[in-house]
């Protein structure tokens, strides 16, 4: 019977020098730090010598135009590549050093669309969609150059609105729990995201957070108190800069009632840099 | 305002470099056949990253397109 044997969630910006040009030195110190605490991380879920590592992060519109955007899209397949951008700025550039391609967990990604579509959530899939910074930074942040197991890439719809709700994305983490119980795979599991920047996704925004709420929010998780964040809606998120807490939302159905311990929380203008680490029976 | 095709015209302005290209060197000719109000068309004539996003682009792509992004 398999079983998670890692949940962890973390910011995924990892790249001092994008820090460093947008916060200066504190930027550059801020992020370094919250990268040993991932790498920390990693090393525990190396340790469990998983068969997969679920992956649940965001589009930034990279592997997703506006053709269609899904809610909720499990990546299929044997391989994903890593998103290619000529000539990357900012949060691409994260990328520019990276390998392009990684294995897919296909057994328990087929399982957790197959199984998903019959339990009634309407699961985008892909086959070909590229995975960006919000994938790769944090996993590759964990490896270094230790392997990397197959992933599982699910996209959450963060940032075109209607996104999921918190309630739908965490109902979608029990669901993805329960295939991993079923069947015959450790896994791992990460989020990444946040934690609170770019509120309203606004421009001249850009440089506040909400610290209350991130501290609300990390209470929360750490007492293992989910039911308040069940309730937490699409224009709470939206105001506070916490889009991308959705993706956190699916980690925690697939481990509650798990309490989380955080490994690091440092205050960045641009954004609040977060490492999160839960604690499995 | 039209969210899809702001949107849109953004995504093709970081994915395609040869659009970008054609953009740079004269965004009026680009823009030509692009369904935009008023308003719109002039934020991108005007490279104005931020008028962009207050008319409903969005922040990642604003902020993310080579040579044009604002930071």
């Amino acid at each position: 019977m398999g079983r998670i044997v890692f949940a962890g969630a973390m910011s995924h910006v990892l790249d001092p020098d994008y820090y460093q040009r947008a916060c200066g030195a504190l930027g550059r110190r801020t992020v370094e730090e919250c990268m040993r605490e991932i790498a920390g991380m990693g090393e525990r879920f190396s340790a469990t010598k998983a068969d997969a590592l679920i992956v649940v992060a965001d589009d930034h519109l990279n592997a997703f135009s506006f053709n269609a955007v899904p809610a909720l899209c499990v990546r299929i397949g044997r391989h994903v590549q890593r998103m290619s951008q000529d000539h990357a700025e900012a949060f691409d550039k994260v990328l520019d050093h990276m390998p392009e391609r990684y294995a897919v967990h296909e057994g328990l990604a087929n399982a957790i669309l197959e199984r998903g579509v019959e339990r009634g959530f309407d699961l985008a899939l892909s086959w070909e969609a590229p995975v960006d910074h919000a994938f790769l930074s944090p996993v590759n942040t964990m490896h270094g150059t230790r392997p990397i197991p197959p992933l599982v890439p699910i996209w959450v719809n963060c940032f075109v609105a209607p996104q999921p709700t918190a309630r739908r994305c965490f109902a979608f983490g029990q669901h993805i729990a329960q295939v991993v119980a079923e069947g015959p795979w450790t896994a791992g599991i990460i989020a990444t995201g946040g934690l609170s920047h770019f509120p309203e996704l606004s421009l001249p925004r850009v440089g506040e957070t909400d610290t209350v709420f991130d501290r609300r929010l990390i209470h929360w998780m750490e007492t293992g108190e989910h039911e308040p964040l069940l309730g937490l809606t699409g224009d709470e998120l939206h105001k506070a800069g916490e889009h991308e807490f959705l993706n956190w939302m699916v980690l925690i159905g697939a481990v509650t009632p798990a309490r989380a311990d955080v490994r690091y929380f440092g205050e960045l203008p641009r954004i609040n840099m977060a490492a999160v680490e839960w604690r499995l029976a | 305002m039209s969210r899809y095709a702001v949107n849109s015209l953004l995504y093709r302005l970081k994915k395609d470099p040869d659009f970008r290209a054609k953009f740079i060197s004269d965004a009026g000719t680009a823009l030509a056949d692009a369904d935009l109000t008023d308003a719109e068309r002039a934020a991108f004539l005007a490279r104005d990253m931020r008028k962009i996003n207050e008319l409903g682009g969005y922040l990642h792509l604003v902020m993310s397109i080579p040579g044009l992004a604002a930071h």
